[in-house]
């Protein structure tokens, strides 16, 4: 029986897995690591220092590390303990959803973005059937388009308290991760109420909603809106004057306002630096015109700022979802056009053409014109999440294309990271918000 | 003619496209006639075609004056934010490819898609990341999922596949399932040799197992 420990000189001749991508990685890095230099030059190998502090380093961090939110593989090249470059290398988590989404129809492909940002995927169902929608002009009645308004602020709060407790526990504060999933757990109750599902809700349906909401669960709404802000002050009062908290954070990551437009960041990062761009008053869609709410914006543009942003964007959302529990109004939650949106259950199961057209929304559901194209975007938690959609006139798309903010933001993340220490590392990558189900697709 | 070939399974009559007022998601900030009336005056025949759906604006240019066209609009018209690039398959004969170009001007609060049109045989378009170094990344995307390669781009690696694998998926010839054997994965057990075959399940072989069944009396 063979050991499970390989031995170093075995392993050394198995790395021929993946070769040229390895090698096309480190010549980005213009170095190598210590052996791998070794075994390709081994006359080099003699000029070393003694002290491995002193020479330079290639480090791989990830894919498979704690720190690095999700499968997100960074190749550092170290100068004792500042990063000298960076080479990030995506797509551990690639599978090619935008070419699964041609062989869908657009009802089908609904459930699949759940599976993008998974820490909102409610934010995600919306965008999908906005788009959607928008290529096949339908319109979605008044009472479905508040309560999304109102679902997406929730899964607002519910990605930010996630960044907020992971970002800390990897500063080394573990407590506030337990406090806010505390509260993070009460937002899954509530869309399991709402949509009977906890993590994957899948609830938007094109057209309206699969479901309308129940008076428990605007009753759990409104206890959570109740109690949400008292708590984030509760945060707050140990954070925003907390010494380790910010020596972590401030001065570190800084991006001036032309630099995060140049990377083409979006959604905090964007707003951290103190331009003043949200989807939500850029292209408002949903009821973002009939609420009041702010757009929290700073202008140092380092990772303390983009802290101060996403908790006051907390703030703002529950402002928003108790404008929406008092606007909420009566009516029906899905359009009543069988060739846009499914028939309602109780035609389904008493009509003979109810269950007509809901086989034949199944089979074929929505049409767009042939040949149209269009792009509608939304302000998901992580930034502008759009879907650009081409439609060939049958009822699956021809191409989807999805801009998804992780990807965008995860770009600026390497020249972050240059020129910073390797201890600020998880912070940086904490700061951007990467999901990793979003940025590979 | 055989009376069943007649027969058109077109289920859902499809709409005649609606007008744009009539959209109720069309939204103001895509709807830019100023600027492509710039654009035709600076670029004349170079600016093929506009469309207009959904009160969204389309303007076709042509390949090789795109990076001269996106420093008119970032430097000109305020398009300073590069949102999204990618490639489209068309699966047409001549003129295969297309590239878009999403760009928003956030201070005048619009928004333009341009799009470029690439022939399959030298799918090459110049790279606009000198104009827009946000589009680095999304060009390598394009170029690993599309192929179509960028002309003096800093770093062509592909983006999600690893530089060993050869095809393009999104591509309309890809198959949905993949390509047996294109893709090497690690070993299925300790310094053993490398999986060749990922899809092998789906394409009728039995999963490696690493304790030996018993066989079913059919088998025997």
């Amino acid at each position: 029986m063979s050991s499970i420990v390989t031995s170093i000189e075995k392993r050394s001749e198995k790395f021929s897995f993946w070769p040229r991508h390895n090698e096309a990685i480190y010549k980005r890095l213009e170095s190598k690591h210590a052996w791998l230099e070794e075994k390709h030059h081994p006359d080099d190998a003699r000029e070393r220092a003694e002290d491995p502090l002193e020479n330079e380093m290639t480090l791989n961090i990830g894919p498979q590390h704690p720190a690095t939110h999700g499968v997100l593989r960074c190749a550092v090249k170290l100068d004792g303990e500042i990063i000298e470059k960076c080479v990030l290398d995506l797509g551990y988590l690639h599978r090619g959803i935008e070419k699964l989404a041609e062989s869908k129809t657009y009802q089908e492909f609904m459930p699949y973005t759940d599976r993008m940002d998974y820490l909102a995927p409610y934010s995600n169902n919306v965008a999908w059937c906005l788009a959607v929608e928008k290529i096949a002009a339908i319109e979605v009645p008044e009472r479905a388009q508040w309560i999304r308004t109102m679902m997406c602020e929730l899964a607002r709060i519910s990605a930010h308290l996630l960044w907020l407790g992971v970002g800390l526990m990897d500063a080394g504060a573990l407590s506030v991760f337990l406090w806010t999933f505390q509260y993070r757990e009460d937002l899954y109750k509530i869309f399991d109420e709402v949509a009977g599902a906890r993590f994957t809700v899948s609830h938007s349906r094109i057209g309206g909603l699969a479901s309308d909401v129940s008076d428990t669960s605007l009753a759990m709404i409104r206890d959570f809106t109740d109690n949400f802000p008292e708590a984030v002050d509760g945060w707050e009062k140990l954070l925003n004057r907390n010494r380790i908290w910010i020596d972590r954070n401030n001065g570190v990551g800084v991006l001036s306002a032309e630099e995060v437009v140049q990377m083409g960041m979006t959604g905090p990062n964007l707003r951290g630096s103190g331009v003043a761009y949200d989807i939500r008053r850029f292209e408002p869609y949903l009821k973002y015109n009939d609420v009041d709410f702010n757009i929290p914006i700073r202008s140092e543009g380092d990772c303390l700022a983009r802290y101060f942003v996403r908790v006051d964007e907390m703030k703002e959302s529950v402002k928003i979802v108790r404008q929406c529990l008092e606007n909420l109004p009566e009516g029906p939650i899905r359009e009543d056009n069988a060739k846009h949106a499914y028939a309602s259950k109780d035609e389904v199961y008493y009509s003979m053409e109810g269950m007509i057209h809901d086989f034949m929304y199944t089979d074929t559901g929505v049409c767009p014109p042939k040949g149209v194209e269009t792009y509608h975007a939304t302000e998901a938690p992580k930034g502008e999440l759009g879907f650009y959609l081409i439609s060939d006139g049958t009822g699956k798309p021809w191409r989807v294309r999805i801009n998804s903010p992780s990807f965008t933001n995860l770009q600026a993340l390497e020249p972050m990271m240059e020129g910073g220490a390797i201890g600020d590392m998880v912070i940086l990558i904490g700061t951007v918000d990467p999901v990793m189900g979003e940025a590979d697709k | 003619m055989p009376k069943h070939s007649t027969l058109n399974f077109q289920f859902t009559p499809v709409d005649p496209p609606k007008e744009d007022a009539e959209n109720p998601h069309a939204k103001d900030t895509t709807f830019v006639p100023d600027d492509l009336e710039a654009l035709t005056t600076e670029f004349g025949d170079d600016v093929l075609q506009s469309t207009l759906y959904a009160n969204e604006h389309t303007v076709w240019v042509n390949r090789d004056r795109i990076v001269d066209v996106c420093a008119f609009l970032s430097n000109e018209r305020g398009f300073n934010y590069l949102v999204d690039l990618g490639g489209v398959d068309r699966f047409t004969e001549d003129e295969r490819f297309e590239v878009f170009y999403n760009l928003v001007s956030i201070e005048h609060g619009k928004r333009i898609r341009v799009k470029v049109r690439v022939d399959e045989e030298e799918p090459v378009v110049p790279s606009v990341t000198d104009v827009y170094p946000a589009a680095n990344w999304n060009e390598r995307e394009c170029w690993d999922m599309v192929g179509i390669k960028f002309e003096g781009h800093p770093d062509m690696r592909r983006m999600y596949m690893p530089e060993d694998f050869e095809h393009h998926p999104i591509r309309k010839e890809f198959p949905l399932l993949g390509i047996p054997g294109s893709l090497p994965l690690p070993p299925q057990e300790p310094g053993g040799d490398l999986t060749m075959d990922p899809f092998a399940a789906a394409h009728g072989s039995r999963p490696i197992k690493s304790y030996e069944e018993e066989k079913t009396e059919s088998e025997q």
